[in-house]
Order: C-alpha cells, then sequence, then structure tokens
C-alpha cells in the first residue's frame, strides 16, 4: 500500500548505486537467515526421524516421516485435546474480554473525560505489569472456589491482559469513525443506544474483528496462566510442549511436531491481519 | 443531559470494575500473607504472624538482589539491542529495494511465536551435543562451554537475551519502519536542499521524528523483558546455580516449586513497587506528552 504508489520509493532506489545495492541485499540475506532460518530449521525436525534429530554435520535432505505427528496428535494423541482446549480458552477470553472493551473504548473515543490519559495509561500498566505478580495468588484463589483446572479460571484470569489491550486497540479504531455520521443519527432522532449499534458497531467492525484475532492470538500463545492454572485434561497446546521434557529424555520431534501446530494458527492469523499487524502490537499507537 | 455526562464513567465502570477485582484480590491477598508464616507444603492455612521476617528472609533465601540484576540487566540490554538492531532492519527495508515488501511480510515470523516456541526452538538449536549453533560457532573458531552455552553461568543470561532479542528484533523492525514512512518527503528533501549528508540527516531528522514510536516501544519491550518468564521457564529455568534467574522466575520458584506462600507475598511486593516505580518514572518523564 505505502509502495503501490511508489513515486519516492523507485526514485529513492534508482538512487542507490548498484555496489550499494548488492550491500544492501547480501545484509537483508543474513538477516532473513537469522531471523526465519531457524523456524524453518524446528519445522524440518517435526519431519525428522526421532534417530536424526541430531545429526553433525546437519542434513539438509532427508527422507520426512509424519511418525512425530501421529505420536502426538493420533496415538496415543496425547496433544490432541489440547489443540481443542486452546481453542476454548483463547476464543473464551476473546468474546468475554470483547463486551467489556467495547464500552470502554467507545467512553474513551468519545468523550470529554476527566482523567482520560489517567485512565489509558492505567490500562496499559495492567498490560506491562508482571503477571507472575497476579497468578501465584489467582493459584490459591481457585482452588479454594473449586476453580482449579477449569476453562473458566483461564478465561477469566486472562482479562488482565485481554481487556486493556483490546480497549487500547478498539479505541483507535473508533476513533476513526468519523463523528458527524454519529451526529447524523441523533438529529434523525437516534439514541445514544441505538446509534452505537447501528453507527459505531458496523464502522468499527473491522477494527473489532481485527482486535478479536490480537486477542485470540496473544491469549493463544500465553504460557503463564495455563501452566499455574489448568491441570492435565484442561491445559493448552503451547504448555504441552513442555510435556516432553521428560526425566527420561528429550523428545525433541515431538516437541518440534507439538510446537508446529501450536504456531501454526498464530502465524496464520498474522498473515491475514497484514496491514494491521504493526498497530495490532503496539496496541493502537502506532497506526501502520 | 445528566445521564449523557454519567454515560461515559457507566460505560467505563464494567471493565475497570472487573480489573480492580482481578487486581486486588491478588495485591491484597500478598499483602496480607507478606506478613505471615505459610507454607503450602506444610499447612492449608496460614500458621503465624511473622512481622517483616518474610520481608528480610526475600534477600537472605532467595537470590532476589541477583534476580533484580539479572532482570534489569536483561532489560535494558536487549532492549537496547532490538531497538538498534531493529531500526538497522528498518532501514533496510526502507530502501525500497525490490523484494523488500516480501522480506518484510516474512519477518514478522519470530514475533508470532508463543516465547515458549521460541524457547524449544533455540534450546534445541542450542544443545550441546548436536546442536546446530555450537556446531557453526565451533566452526568458526568461537570456544563453546563444554556444558553447553545454557549450561554455562557466564552465558546462561546472555542466551536468553539473545533468543528475546531474535524473537522481537523483527517487531521494532517492521514498526520503526512504518514510522520511517509517515516521516514526510518534503522534511527528508527540505533537509537535502540544506545539504544534509545522509548521516547527518538521520541523527538529527528521522530519529527525533520517531521518537514518540521509539518511546513508546521501547517501554513496552523493556517492561515485558522484565517479566521474562516464558524464555526462563524453558531455556535454563534459571540456572545454572541461579545464574539466569529473572525476578519473575524467582518468584515462581518460591510461590510455585518450594510453595512458600508468605515469603512470596513479600516478595510479591517487592517487585510491585520497583514495577511501579519504573512505569510511573517512565509516564512521567517520557510518555505524558502523548500525542495519539
Amino acid at each position: 500500500m505505502h509502495w503501490g504508489g511508489a513515486g519516492g520509493g523507485v526514485e529513492l532506489s534508482r538512487k542507490i548505486r548498484s555496489r550499494n545495492r548488492i550491500v544492501i541485499y547480501a545484509l537483508m540475506a543474513l538477516v532473513m537467515i537469522f531471523f526465519v532460518g531457524p523456524i524453518l530449521w524446528f519445522i524440518l525436525l517435526a519431519f525428522r526421524h526421532p534417530s536424526e534429530a541430531y545429526t553433525i554435520p546437519p542434513q539438509l535432505f532427508f527422507e520426512p516421516t509424519l511418525q512425530s505427528f501421529e505420536r502426538t496428535f493420533v496415538d496415543p494423541g496425547n496433544n490432541r485435546p489440547q489443540v481443542l482446549n486452546s481453542i476454548i480458552v483463547s476464543t473464551g477470553a476473546t468474546l468475554l474480554s470483547l463486551p467489556f472493551a467495547m464500552s470502554a473504548a467507545y467512553a474513551l473515543s468519545r468523550f470529554a473525560l476527566r482523567g482520560k490519559d489517567f485512565i489509558m495509561n492505567w490500562y496499559i500498566s495492567l498490560l506491562i505489569a508482571p503477571p507472575i505478580v497476579f497468578v501465584i495468588p489467582y493459584f490459591i484463589l481457585m482452588s479454594r472456589i473449586g476453580w482449579a483446572g477449569t476453562y473458566q479460571a483461564m478465561i477469566l484470569t486472562l482479562q488482565t491482559l485481554a481487556i486493556p489491550f483490546s480497549v487500547w486497540l478498539l479505541k483507535s479504531f473508533m476513533d476513526e469513525v468519523p463523528l458527524d455520521l454519529e451526529e447524523a443519527a441523533w438529529v434523525d432522532g437516534a439514541t445514544r443506544l441505538s446509534a452505537f449499534f447501528r453507527i459505531i458497531i458496523p464502522l468499527a467492525l473491522p477494527g473489532i474483528i481485527v482486535t478479536s484475532m490480537f486477542t485470540f492470538v496473544f491469549s493463544w500463545n500465553n504460557v503463564l496462566f495455563p501452566l499455574i492454572l489448568s491441570k492435565q485434561s484442561t491445559t493448552t497446546l503451547p504448555v504441552g510442549t513442555i510435556s516432553f521434557f521428560a526425566s527420561t529424555g528429550v523428545y525433541w520431534n515431538q516437541i518440534a511436531a507439538t510446537a508446529v501446530v501450536a504456531m501454526l494458527p498464530p502465524m496464520l492469523i498474522f498473515l491475514v491481519l497484514g496491514r494491521y499487524v504493526v498497530r495490532g502490537l503496539t496496541f493502537g499507537a502506532v497506526k501502520g | 443531559m445528566n445521564l449523557n455526562r454519567r454515560l461515559p464513567y457507566l460505560l467505563l465502570a464494567p471493565s475497570i470494575i472487573i480489573l480492580l477485582a482481578l487486581i486486588l484480590y491478588p495485591l491484597g491477598f500478598a499483602l496480607r500473607n507478606s506478613f505471615w508464616f505459610w507454607n503450602l507444603q506444610t499447612s492449608a492455612v496460614p500458621l503465624y504472624h511473622s512481622g517483616l521476617d518474610n520481608y528480610r528472609m526475600v534477600f537472605q533465601v532467595t537470590p532476589f538482589t541477583e534476580a533484580l540484576k539479572n532482570t534489569l540487566l536483561l532489560a535494558g540490554l536487549g532492549t537496547l539491542a532490538q531497538f538498534w538492531l531493529g531500526m538497522g532492519v528498518a532501514l533496510l527495508l526502507h530502501t525500497h529495494l525490490r523484494g523488500m515488501g516480501f522480506c518484510r511480510a516474512l519477518l514478522i515470523m519470530p514475533t508470532t511465536l508463543a516465547p515458549v516456541v521460541a524457547g524449544f526452538l533455540f534450546r534445541y538449536l542450542l544443545e550441546p551435543k548436536g546442536g546446530l549453533l555450537p556446531w557453526l560457532l565451533e566452526g568458526i573458531g568461537f570456544p563453546v562451554p563444554p556444558q553447553g552455552i545454557l549450561g554455562y553461568a557466564g552465558t546462561a543470561l546472555f542466551a536468553i537475551g539473545m533468543v528475546d532479542t531474535w524473537q522481537w528484533t523483527p517487531f521494532f523492525a517492521i514498526v520503526l519502519y512504518a514510522g520511517l514512512l509517515s516521516i514526510s518527503e518534503e522534511v527528508k528533501e527540505a533537509a537535502q536542499v540544506d545539504g544534509a549528508s545522509g548521516w547527518r540527516m538521520f541523527w538529527s531528522i528521522t530519529l527525533p521524528l520517531l521518537r514518540p514510536i521509539a518511546a513508546f516501544l521501547v517501554m513496552i519491550r523493556f517492561m515485558q523483558l522484565f517479566n521474562s518468564f516464558d524464555l526462563v521457564f524453558v531455556l535454563t529455568g534459571g540456572g545454572p546455580g541461579t545464574s539466569s534467574r529473572t525476578l519473575s522466575f524467582n518468584l515462581y520458584r518460591e510461590g510455585l516449586v518450594n510453595y512458600n506462600i508468605g515469603l512470596t507475598a513479600a516478595m510479591t511486593w517487592l517487585v510491585v513497587i520497583i514495577v511501579t516505580v519504573i512505569i510511573n518514572l517512565y509516564i512521567i518523564f517520557i510518555f505524558r506528552k502523548r500525542d495519539w
């Protein structure tokens, strides 16, 4: 989008002499090898035969096998239920945060509030506070009220991250819905509530979807809360990778197979999010 | 009219109430228990009032000062490395040479991973026998400690920082690149007309204009690194010894491995105070003039 019209870009690249161009490409190649290479290498591990987990010198070509995926997801398939658990917890956390975040974001976007900066800063301080501080008391609280190991324990406590994040990101999207449209609806006799549902929700819908996708990814990738608040039957997929760190040895191929499945949804969602990635990762602060 | 004045507060109330409940419970719980002796292994309830003993014990029984030092080192150096490496990559992307758009799209991959997955990935690559990285490092004549990079006290914390830097440099690169795009061509052209060199332009035009974005990114990353738990858990378990313990991992060890709830509660409050100071310093000095 930015380079689509590319007037400036093309001109700029013409200015770069061909010797410099080679240097830039060489540096970029190193950057890509360093940042993307390890992931590809780990994905290959999931398809290697267990006896070839480490071969020195490393083999790039080998006969791929699905054995590790079979072990982890089919027979005995200990990680299969964890996929569903991850979906339940992440979806639950996302859905629960939305009504809270939507109303708060609307208030912060549309009203001249006293202490608005303070409130925004308060939300973000929760987002960057150390979660371990909260998790240990939750661990004791949940066993006291009989919620230990339940989905709702994880879904509820994840709100400490999901709500502040969604408020920030949703506010940035609601700020972009022109006030005129809403005012026109009021003139036509709509109440604030019906204008909210008829104007704001439809126009901010892409933003609501983007926010939900990010909340889903962050909940999916969260390990601390399920590590401490889940039990074996409710634990999530990223936590499941840890279980192969047995005292009998480390099953690298199975860790990799589980990790590959765990990394797929976030990667696909980021791919779909495209130009919203910058905005989501900065909680709406940088429009991108 | 009256309702309209109260409406925004009514709309904010649900989220603030649920969040306050979710925060005040743990903080209150920790405050109360920080003055009690309570080990979950011996008792399901607090045993006896112990005054300030827990606060003293935090320094005597756990490597709190070492963990604090490790945490600040990790967060400070990690953020610094990620910012400048990310800036470098952003400048490469900003040359707009053919293929840079594609690189930018692929580059986000590490940032999408769960930290625990990134941790396993590098634990595999760093494995002392058969790992790719020790093999490569030895190949270029770099001595690798026999217990492995993660198993050697001098390099374990550094390795955690390196993995985090691997995961989050692309984040800096992509956001700073978006920032570079937002700097208007006119500003740059005016500077060029004035005869500013590329280097000069970067320091006196580009960097100051990126300052609000940079300040925001640095704050977020500093705090996320400050809270590091997942990577420490998977890569080193805080070891060898206590050489790579962070504050978060120290809390985890005391609370959920040793089940020393009273002591953990005291440590929780010490950490809360430190974090509050850092965040408020940040808000007061750098973050106050927010203009987004």
